[in-house]
């Protein structure tokens, strides 16, 4: 765990499995990899990069979203071709999925829980410059935008220029959190756009 | 297996983005691939004027955004770079309707984008390795260079098969990842030798003139000005040879060494014996490799030495260094001079012995000629390629993902 994106997702895929939705984790570890089943029904596939030696974190993370291709293309091969959407959170795994989607016809929504410009004490340096576009990429090629408050929609649009249909808040406090989500999901499912 | 067989190779050069030796390789190797009957899609960076999608020689080639993402340094950029040719290829892919066989990745350069791809099409993937990173640098020094050794080691275990373009090279690269020995292959490299066929050498006095002295001998290096090319060690033979003989050396490329050996030549005082020409157009090369009376490879690692093959092409006879894949084109006293690595003596002396004996000269560049024209011939080089193809995916066909 970095921080609290770990529990929010442990939540949310423990929810949408309660909901009867067939729901995968690809994430990252170290040293502990592999497919497991959680007791609450989650899949959660667990790659380490098998680089080792790194210049930065962009050179990690890039290196990384191979293995994650990996995984996904593993479960959507034995799940029969069958993938509705993937649920992207933050740009580490944006190139992944923008692979998916352009060769697997897998249409992604993009979890921003942060962005470069607020994380960043200087978001003009080459390697926050890197990043960034990474994030305009996930914008531009995501169906949909999520986000936890109208604070962060507005930031997105401004600073993004993304159209401000295209991000949705859903609030995990509120009581309808899990109903907004799958709500949004209906709408993503059924293929990338062209 | 689509008909006609069908491959997308992955490159980071192809003409008219020339940096290294994948460029002419990949261009080469996809015509002649093309003739014989096997559909090639190559992938590759842009190039300012280049369009975007064009058939060149019956090969379908795709020049992909390559600056679409910044990155704060060369290696960062490699990773972005193969980020957005992922996609654009993913697209490709798709397009084609997946009807690629296989895909062929040359060099680390193009590694993540091959792997990638690999896994989410389930088409089976080759590699070439042109070069290694502890070849290139004598050993891994930094963290650049060590997370480059690890993208290749990675890029030669996803690969079905891995191309080594000498015997050299095939041990060097099973040495550097540990690879068990029926996964390389053994295919070399080729020498277009039409183009050397089609100039003449009629006006080489003429020629010469620009360069040279009338009573000067022409010695040539043509390479990068880098540490591995060994170019320091000719600088270092530079008054050894004029002890005998009069000759102007003549140093075509550039690199981060230029300084350093303008320093050795400007302190013995040689420098109207020594041009550094930086780099030069193709129709100079040429006539240069022509009408050059020597040409000097003096190389400390050398995957597989195409400089080499193009002098012998061009009937200029060669001094080389007795080092990696330098060591199996040339056949000492047969087809060129080999002199041992890293010695400006022994160096001087094969260039001294060519410029002096002019029977030896004669039976050398002829004997090359002859060689080169057996054995490195890209159509030959294709066949070979394509019965590696085909090979693979008669054992791809037998798995699960077939």
């Amino acid at each position: 765990m970095v921080g609290q994106l770990a529990d929010y997702i442990s939540a949310l895929s423990t929810q949408l499995v309660k909901k009867k939705v067939e729901t995968y984790v690809v994430t990252y570890n170290d040293s502990w990899t592999g497919a497991v089943e959680e007791a609450s029904g989650v899949k959660v596939v667990r790659v380490a990069n098998p680089v080792r030696t790194h210049i930065g974190v962009l050179t990690w993370d890039l290196t990384l979203n191979q293995e994650v291709e990996r995984a996904a293309a593993s479960i959507y091969y034995q799940a029969g071709k069958h993938v509705n959407l993937a649920d992207v959170y933050d740009w580490h795994f944006i190139p992944a999925a923008v692979t998916l989607k352009n060769a697997l016809n897998i249409p992604f929504v993009y979890s921003v829980e942060s962005l470069e410009d607020h994380r960043s004490s200087d978001p003009n340096t080459p390697y926050s410059m890197s990043i960034k576009s990474i994030e305009w990429l996930g914008f531009y090629e995501a169906e949909k935008v999520s986000v936890k408050s109208e604070w962060m929609r507005d930031e997105i649009v401004r600073i993004y220029n993304v159209p401000k249909d295209k991000v949705t808040v859903i609030s995990p406090s509120a009581k309808t959190w899990v109903r907004d989500v799958l709500k949004l999901y209906r709408t993503v499912a059924g293929g990338a756009s062209k | 297996m689509t008909d006609p067989l069908s491959v997308m190779m992955f490159s980071w050069e192809y003409p008219p983005r020339v940096i290294g030796g994948i460029s002419p390789h990949v261009y080469f190797l996809s015509k002649s691939l093309a003739k014989s009957g096997v559909k090639v899609h190559v992938v590759t960076c842009d190039f300012p004027g280049a369009p975007a999608h064009e058939v060149v020689d019956g090969v379908e080639v795709y020049r992909i955004d390559s600056h679409k993402n910044p990155a704060p340094d060369f290696a960062t950029w490699v990773y972005m770079m193969n980020l957005n040719m992922q996609k654009e290829a993913a697209a490709i892919v798709n397009k084609l309707e997946g009807k690629v066989d296989v895909f062929h990745a040359h060099d680390w350069l193009v590694a993540t984008a091959g792997i990638g791809l690999k896994h989410v099409f389930r088409k089976p993937l080759l590699v070439t390795m042109h070069s290694t990173e502890i070849g290139r640098r004598d050993g891994l020094h930094t963290d650049t260079e060590k997370m480059i050794h690890e993208t290749e080691a990675w890029l030669t275990y996803e690969a079905w098969k891995v191309v080594c373009c000498s015997n050299y090279m095939v041990s060097h690269v099973r040495w550097a990842f540990g690879l068990p020995e029926d996964k390389l292959v053994m295919i070399p490299n080729g020498v277009n030798t039409h183009v050397y066929e089609n100039s003449t050498s009629e006006d080489c006095e003429a020629f010469r003139a620009k360069y040279a002295l009338p009573d000067e001998k022409i010695v040539l290096y043509v390479g990068r000005l880098v540490y591995e090319k060994g170019i320091h060690v000719l600088i270092n033979a530079v008054p050894k040879v004029l002890e005998k003989v009069n000759a102007k050396f003549i140093i075509v490329g550039s690199g981060y060494m230029k300084e350093q050996l303008l320093n050795i030549v400007r302190s013995m005082k040689l420098e109207h014996k020594v041009l550094f020409m930086g780099f030069v157009d193709d129709a100079t090369l040429l006539k240069l490799q022509k009408c050059a009376d020597v040409s000097v490879v003096p190389s400390l690692f050398e995957p597989f030495g195409i400089v080499a093959l193009e002098a012998m092409a061009a009937k200029s006879p060669v001094v080389v260094s007795d080092t990696g894949g330098l060591s199996e084109i040339v056949d000492h006293d047969v087809t060129g001079f080999k002199a041992y690595p890293n010695n400006p003596d022994s160096l001087s002396w094969g260039i001294t012995k060519i410029l002096i004996d002019e029977n030896y000269k004669k039976y050398i560049r002829e004997n090359a000629y002859r060689k080169v024209q057996e054995k490195y011939n890209w159509q030959t080089i294709a066949q070979q390629t394509k019965n590696i193809y085909k090979t693979v995916l008669g054992e791809y066909s037998k798995s699960f993902w077939a």
